[in-house]
């Protein structure tokens, strides 16, 4: 019982927290909620179907096609259709949302609305600690570990993670302080759209794919970052354990009611909210109140 | 004084002074006499049912727009007047208009609901922590399969109306009716209160104004308004399932506020009347209507950030510099103090 | 800058008249059916095929229903005394897995613009209700092929017959005949393990996804799997959008499960194809699947899929001499295996048939002469019942089982089945049941 929960938890927050980072990312730099954020993962996706399983490439060289084109595609989502209307709160919102329509419906036209399935990059099983586990979530599991220390390496050593994260504390200081917060931002854009590319790459092979994947991970990824407070990557790592665990927890102590671990999750959100209302971590910027 | 001259005069003066006001009577006659020129039912049916999210649009704009608590899962009030409205017709075996009035009161226990934790959060928090709900209530019905019918809905709602002209006409009055009264309230008193929670709430606290009444009342009204809408839809489509909670329906009335002209009320209604048909219409090419859809979304956010309302109302008429009155774009003077106006945004 | 104004404004009004204009003549284009003169031209009758297409169940519908209209056209279409049908469908799509009232548009827009003589598909039962009553407002046939719910039509026809006796379904069974149906499955499965591994009591877990239509198969399963002999060892209910579902898996292993008895429409049934074959899981897995019917089962399951096992609508098995031709040219033509949604392919047969019968194509005449077919279709002889629901038993409409062995979706059922006492059903073409090897690896032993 115990080792199960523990295989799973770690499996579902880590893919989770890889996305919700990026998206958590974007907003502490660009004060952007990008809702097209899961729309990348999806096109990562579903890049892995067509590169390997349509075209027959061979999966690695899949898996690094569809990051490249889907980092492409956020840029220039980014460059040319965000940033203009950035100033623009609602603006934005819309833009955002209009974007993952788009791609929804541009893999809709292409590959309809059929469930579809990514081959595995190595199929078969391992017993863990008692607890039976495909390959492929050994592999995602491992994979997902290295990215987010990369990831955390980035933000806390070098010069464009201490930009990131003073554009992240106060954009107005870090622009005085010489941060081209522009550029800092078109980069943090990148390393999101990455790490969700990366994260759509390998659970490709273990989550069905179909046209609207997309929607079902936004709600949980908007979920883990308010939970650990806007902008604070800490929070994010946090909350996506506490949430991922949660909906493991509910799976198995709860058998017939699989179905309701978005719903605990997200009611367990509002609890806590209800009592710190800035999030886990999150800080009340006075400007922003 | 209530002459014909005088009558004359207040049209002239008042009335087709404005391009905007005329194009506003225009549509309201428009839309009463439509059912004189076309009995078509599919017709009929695009613009109820625009009418309907006229309504909905119009409630998240009021919260959104004026009181500035933005949410993400407007659907929610949606769905549970139409759920409230489709149990009580079924159970209780109610009357439509007293079915639709409860079912709204449901929708206000529910803003009521939402509004208390609405409190403590602010700016993306509410939005993000409002998406939630939706979602919480889905899975809710889920777990109740007997009493909300699952995802198979609830059928078997008494029909709004025996024939599809008396549906339409409750449809446009109820419509007209709720949008001037809301639009009434934006433009008293209280609606300078809301704007200004909007724009700097700590200022309105500290001018002696109970802020927390006001935005308790706000996520009151804008759950009545929503649960009117859901509950004229569940009695025209004679069903209400989960569908009604998705998600892309809380973004929907997003895309159709903000696209028609946010913190306006009209603005709304213009978009659902722009947007709605242009959708239907673009059924002559079923597989790409979406994607078009969004293209047009994205130019339309582009060339028009304001909103389409906004954006026409600035292309036919100047704001007077000295006494702030709106004129016509063609008058070289203010109508009413006589001031020059520039020629030169 | 008043120029500039005039110039965008009038602009957009004349972008606006074209678009007016456009639409207008949109409205006019098709060509009024009554209006054709008989003799040389030939009369049309158009039939509106509903559904989400681009998914599985609209493309189905789509695809069952061109088959039908290529054929009966090449025939010489529908021949009525002096006059000649030519069936001519549209495509209706409705979009229904995203929005119901857009669904509810596009079936008023193919009567008020298409100008559809009857309507065949559906497959969203929350959209096919308001669907069918804009059908039955216009007294227009709607003949539903997707949608299992009985309460579509109990409740409708029975009731209020003058308004609702335009409805009809003839695919697939209906939800409680389903129960009825995957219960014989089971107890086929269940006599194979009995047989095959030397278990007097197979233990069954029940692995159902968490909607409505299902709920009866778990109220009544937990009754009666202990009265066919066997035993439930646990209830799991994942959501129908689930895409993991290995903890479940991992306990009902756990629990010792030989069967796992399911019930899944949504995407869930890939990840459950998937994980039981990935994680070895050894147990036999019977039930309903809608994805188990598609022939891109196995690859979207990664080759997990082999020997899961389902029901369906269609089989590669002679439930009549229609059967076997069906799924080869089906297979042929979309390289796909046709599920219930393809039951448009039998609908437009029947509906040519009703129409030569009575010699008109007023929806009223027809709708009565409908209600007493009976038709030897693809998916067996067709009788509608008192509320106008496809009967279903021995010697109508049994359905079929069909399990993927060696890459290939083959008949498995009805394969010496025994309704009544000394009587045994074997459609031709169908082969036996094999239990996967790895579950009599696991049990063999034990």
């Amino acid at each position: 019982m115990i080792e199960n929960i523990l295989v799973r938890g770690l499996l579902n927050s880590c893919v989770y927290a890889m996305i919700a980072i990026g998206f958590s990312l974007i907003f502490g730099v660009a004060r952007i909620i990008n809702l097209s954020h899961t729309a990348f993962y999806m096109v990562a996706a579903y890049g892995i179907f067509l590169f390997n399983v349509q075209a027959g490439f061979d999966p690695i060289l899949s898996i690094v096609l569809s990051i490249l084109v889907v980092s492409a595609l956020g840029v220039l989502s980014y460059r040319y259709l965000i940033d203009p209307v950035r100033e623009r709160e609602t603006s934005t919102l819309i833009v955002t949302i209009a974007i993952a329509l788009m791609m929804q419906e541009i893999i809709f036209i292409l590959f309809g609305g059929h469930y579809r399935g990514a081959v595995a990059l190595i199929s078969g099983h391992t017993t863990l600690i008692g607890v039976r586990v495909t390959n492929q979530y050994i592999l995602t599991l491992a994979v997902v570990m290295t990215a987010l220390i990369i990831v955390w390496y980035l933000l806390m050593k070098t010069r464009l993670g201490i930009a990131i994260r003073a554009a992240a504390q106060d954009r107005e200081i870090a622009n005085l302080m010489g941060v081209d917060v522009r550029k800092v931002a078109i980069h943090t854009m990148t390393i999101a759209v990455v790490l969700a590319a990366l994260a759509g790459a390998m659970v490709a092979p273990i989550y069905v794919l179909e046209p609207h994947m997309w929607i079902n991970p936004l709600v949980i990824i908007l979920a883990i970052v308010i939970l650990g407070g806007l902008g604070s990557i800490k929070g994010t790592f946090i909350s996506a354990f506490i949430l991922g665990f949660t909906e493991v927890l509910v799976v198995i102590f709860i058998p017939g009611g699989a179905f309701l671990k978005v719903t605990f999750a997200l009611a367990l959100m509002v609890i806590i909210l209800l009592i710190r209302p800035e999030g886990l971590f999150g800080v009340f910027l006075e400007g922003e109140r | 004084m209530f002459s014909f001259k005088w009558g004359f005069r207040f049209m002239q003066k008042e009335f087709l002074s404005l391009p905007s006001r005329i194009i506003i009577a225009l549509f309201v006659i428009g839309l009463i006499l439509l059912p004189l020129f076309t009995q078509d039912p599919y017709i009929l049916r695009i613009f109820t049912l625009a009418c309907i999210f006229a309504i909905f649009a119009a409630s998240w704009d009021f919260l959104a727009g004026y009181v500035g608590q933005i949410s993400f899962g407007h659907a929610l009030f949606f769905g549970i007047g139409a759920y409230s409205t489709a149990i009580l017709n079924l159970r209780l075996d109610l009357p439509h208009w007293m079915t639709i009035v409860l079912g709204a009161v449901v929708a206000v226990v529910a803003g009521l609901l939402v509004g208390f934790p609405a409190l403590r959060l602010k700016g993306p928090y509410l939005g993000l922590v409002t998406l939630a709900f939706p979602v919480m209530l889905t899975g809710i019905i889920f777990l109740f399969p007997d009493f909300t019918g699952g995802e198979l809905g609830i059928s078997g709602i008494a029909r709004l109306a025996s024939t599809r002209q008396q549906e339409y006409y409750i449809a446009v009055i109820v419509m007209i009716t709720l949008i001037t009264v809301l639009w009434k309230i934006t433009v008293s008193k209280y609606g300078i209160i809301f704007h200004a929670i909007r724009e700097d709430e700590i200022a309105v606290r500290a001018s002696g104004i109970n802020t927390v009444r006001y935005k308790l009342t706000a996520f009151c009204l804008s759950g009545f308004y929503a649960g009117v809408a859901g509950g004229l839809y569940a009695h025209y489509l004679r069903i209400a399932g989960p569908g009604l909670l998705d998600i892309l329906m809380s973004f929907q009335v997003i895309i159709w506020t903000i696209l028609g002209g946010i913190a306006t009320i009209y603005g709304p209604v213009v978009g659902v009347f722009v947007l709605y048909p242009l959708l239907e219409y673009m059924r002559v090419v079923p597989q790409y209507r979406m994607l078009l859809f969004t293209i047009i979304v994205l130019l339309l956010v582009h060339f028009m950030p304001e909103g389409i309302a906004n954006w026409v109302r600035d292309m036919l008429e100047k704001e007077c510099p000295r006494c702030k009155e709106r004129n016509v774009f063609t008058r070289r003077e203010c109508r009413y103090c006589y001031a020059q106006i520039a020629t030169k945004k | 800058m008043f120029r500039h104004r005039w110039s965008i404004l009038s602009l957009l009004i004349l972008v606006i008249c074209i678009l007016l204009l456009v639409a207008t003549g949109c409205d006019d284009s098709p060509v009024d059916v009554d209006e054709v003169d008989e003799g040389e031209e030939a009369n049309f009758l158009k039939v509106g095929i509903v559904g989400p297409m681009g998914f599985v169940q609209g493309d189905h519908s789509w695809y069952g229903a061109e088959l039908a209209k290529e054929e009966i056209n090449a025939a010489g279409g529908i021949n009525v005394g002096d006059k000649n049908y030519m069936i001519q469908t549209v495509m209706v799509d409705t979009n229904e897995l995203q929005s119901v009232d857009d669904a509810v548009s596009a079936v008023e827009r193919a009567i008020a613009v298409d100008d559809v003589d009857l309507f065949i598909g559906g497959f969203r039962t929350e959209a096919v209700l308001p669907m069918t009553e804009v059908a039955v407002d216009n007294n227009k046939i709607f003949m539903i092929a997707g949608a299992a719910d009985r309460s579509l039509l109990e409740g409708r026809v029975d009731v209020d017959y003058d308004r609702y006796k335009y409805l009809f379904r003839i695919a697939p069974p209906n939800n409680i005949e389903l129960v009825t149906l995957s219960f014989i499955l089971l107890n086929e499965v269940a006599n194979s393990v009995r047989a095959e591994l030397g278990i007097d009591t197979p233990r069954v877990a029940i692995l159902m996804e968490m909607l409505t239509w299902n709920e009866p198969l778990v109220q009544i399963a937990q009754q009666q799997i202990p009265a066919m002999g066997m035993e439930v060892v646990g209830v799991w209910r994942p959501s129908a959008t689930a895409t993991d579902i290995s903890t479940e898996l991992t306990e009902i292993q756990s629990q010792g499960a030989h069967i796992i008895y399911m019930a899944n429409s949504g995407p869930v049934a890939i990840t459950y194809g998937r994980q039981w074959g990935e994680l070895e899981i050894p147990a036999c897995s019977v039930g309903l699947s809608v994805e188990n019917q598609k022939a891109g089962y196995l690859e979207a399951t990664g080759g997990y899929g082999e020997y899961d096992m389902s029901l369906n609508t269609y089989g590669r098995a002679a439930a009549t001499e229609k059967s076997i031709p069906f799924w080869d040219t089906f297979m042929e033509t979309y390289d796909d295996t046709p599920s219930h949604s393809a039951g448009t392919y039998d609908a437009l047969y029947l509906i040519k048939d009703a129409i030569e019968n009575i010699g008109t194509i007023d929806s009223e005449a027809l709708a009565e002469e409908i209600a007493n077919a009976d038709y030897e279709g693809a998916l067996g002889r067709v009788v509608f019942d008192e509320v106008h629901d496809v009967t279903w038993g021995p010697g109508f409409v049994t359905g079929f089982s069909n399990q993927w062995q060696d890459g290939e979706l083959v008949a498995v059922w009805p394969y010496e089945w025994s309704p009544a006492e000394g009587v045994e059903i074997t459609y031709q073409g169908a082969v036996p049941y094999k239990i996967p090897p790895r579950v009599i690896d696991y049990w063999k032993d034990r």
